[in-house]
This record gives C-alpha cells, structure tokens and sequence, in this order.
C-alpha cells in the first residue's frame, strides 16, 4: 500500500515537472519592444528629435544607416513607424506578439533589419527619448533629413 | 555667471601650447583625445570623437545656431560632474580638429 502510493506521487511529480516544460517565444512588456515605446504619446518625429539631442552616436549610426537605403525603403519606413506610433498600447502590444512570434511578419525587416533600431532596440535609448520627446514639434519631418 | 561664461569661452579659444608643442598625428581623433585629456576629460576615444564630429554637424544643418547651443549640447554628452568650462574645451577642440572654419562662431560668442 505504502509503496503504492509512492509510486503514484512519483508519476505525479514527473507529469508536473513535464507539463510546463513546453517552450514558448511570447513577447514580454518589455521584449522585443521596450514598454516606454509601447506607452510614449510621441510621434516618432519627436523620438527621433530626441535622439538626435540626447542619444546623438545612437541617432548618427541609424542615420548613416537609413542614407543608405533607397527612396523606396524611405517611405515605406516613415509609413511603418507612422502607423505604429498611430496605434495604442493593446495595438502596440499586439505588433509587439506578432513580431517575436513570427519572423515573416514584419516585412520590411526583411528590407532593412535594423529599420526601426532607433525606436524598438534598445531600453536604455527608449528610456532617454521618452523622457523628453514630449519637448519637440510632433510632425517635424526634417529629422529624417540628416 | 556671466564671467564664467566668458572665463569659460576664453579658455575655449585659446588652444593649449602643450597641443601645439605635440607632434600631429595622422590620425586626427588621436589628436583630439590628446588635447582633451589636458582638459581631464577622458572617457571612450571613439565616443568623444563622435561627439566632437556631430557638433560640427550639427552646426552646418542648423540644428545648433550659435557656440551657446554648441556647448550646452556637448555638455550633456560629456560624463556626470564634467564643468562648464570643459564643455567649452571641448568645443574649442572640436571645432579645431574637424572644422575650423567654423571657429568663427567660438569668437562671435566671445565678443557678446
């Protein structure tokens, strides 16, 4: 009976172990896009004018970077940021799940990977644009001119 | 204040002769880590030659008007607990290594 009963808390303990075992890729609040980004109500004109001022080697990479690319690729992105931006958190959220979970979702990643590098890579970079983006112009669009 | 600032704009202009007496090197990021470090300003060679190359530039787009916006950009690039005057020494030395032909904007200041 003892031995029983031991053998059943054996097979329970190695089904609980088992169960939780499965690997998941979710998005977290902060992954990959970071929770400043999510929730900021700036414009990307006003992050970008932000950076430029206050993450000046991160702003300059990404502008070297983005002279790079076609006309095209200039329009598609400023399009894509655009839209984001035009979304709120759940929407953010969402294209947060969508792109850690499928790596077909975002095409223009597979135009240009480090497209939105600016905005969505780095949690350090997001902390000090969000902290200030609200001091800039919302639609200045000459911060994609540098 | 208002004599620090000049104190400060002064010193901006006047390169060191200790930089003068040092020979160039053909690497001008070099040159310019070396003049700062008679500032005490040390730091990431690579980051400050950044800095000091997007003053520059920031200046030729507009984006900086005059050496004021100049130095206070570069002051809050500079390390915590860094001076007022080291942020115009790095101005000074900025303009010297990657643009002097916009020097004149260091003296316009100094003359206000």
């Amino acid at each position: 009976m003892f031995i029983k009963a031991s053998v059943a808390a054996a097979v329970i303990s190695v089904a609980a172990m088992a169960l939780p075992a499965v690997a998941s890729a979710d998005a977290s609040d902060d992954y990959p896009i970071p929770n400043r980004i999510l929730k900021t109500p700036c414009t990307a004109e006003q992050i970008l004018a932000a950076a430029r001022d206050v993450e000046p080697v991160y702003y300059e990479r990404y502008m070297i970077d983005y002279n790079n690319k076609s006309p095209e690729v200039h329009q598609w992105v400023q399009d894509r940021i655009h839209w984001f931006f035009s979304m709120d958190y759940a929407g953010r959220r969402q294209y947060s799940e969508d792109t850690a979970t499928n790596a077909f979702y975002e095409n223009l990643a597979w135009n240009w990977p480090n497209w939105a590098k600016i905005f969505f890579n780095n949690k350090g970079v997001a902390a000090h644009t969000t902290d200030v983006c609200m001091s800039y112009p919302p639609d200045d669009m000459s911060v994609w001119d540098w | 204040m208002k004599g620090l600032r000049l104190a400060s704009i002064v010193a901006a202009v006047a390169a060191p002769a200790l930089v003068w007496a040092a020979p160039a090197h053909a690497d001008p990021d070099t040159d310019f880590a070396n003049e700062l470090h008679t500032y005490g300003i040390y730091g990431q060679k690579d980051y400050n030659a950044w800095i000091g190359k997007i003053t520059c530039k920031r200046l030729y787009n507009g984006v900086d008007v005059d050496a004021d916006k100049s130095a206070k950009f570069v002051f809050q690039q500079l390390q915590k607990g860094s001076t007022t005057e080291q942020a115009w020494q790095f101005l000074g030395a900025s303009l010297r290594t990657y643009c002097p032909d916009k020097l004149p904007v260091l003296e316009a200041a100094a003359q206000q």
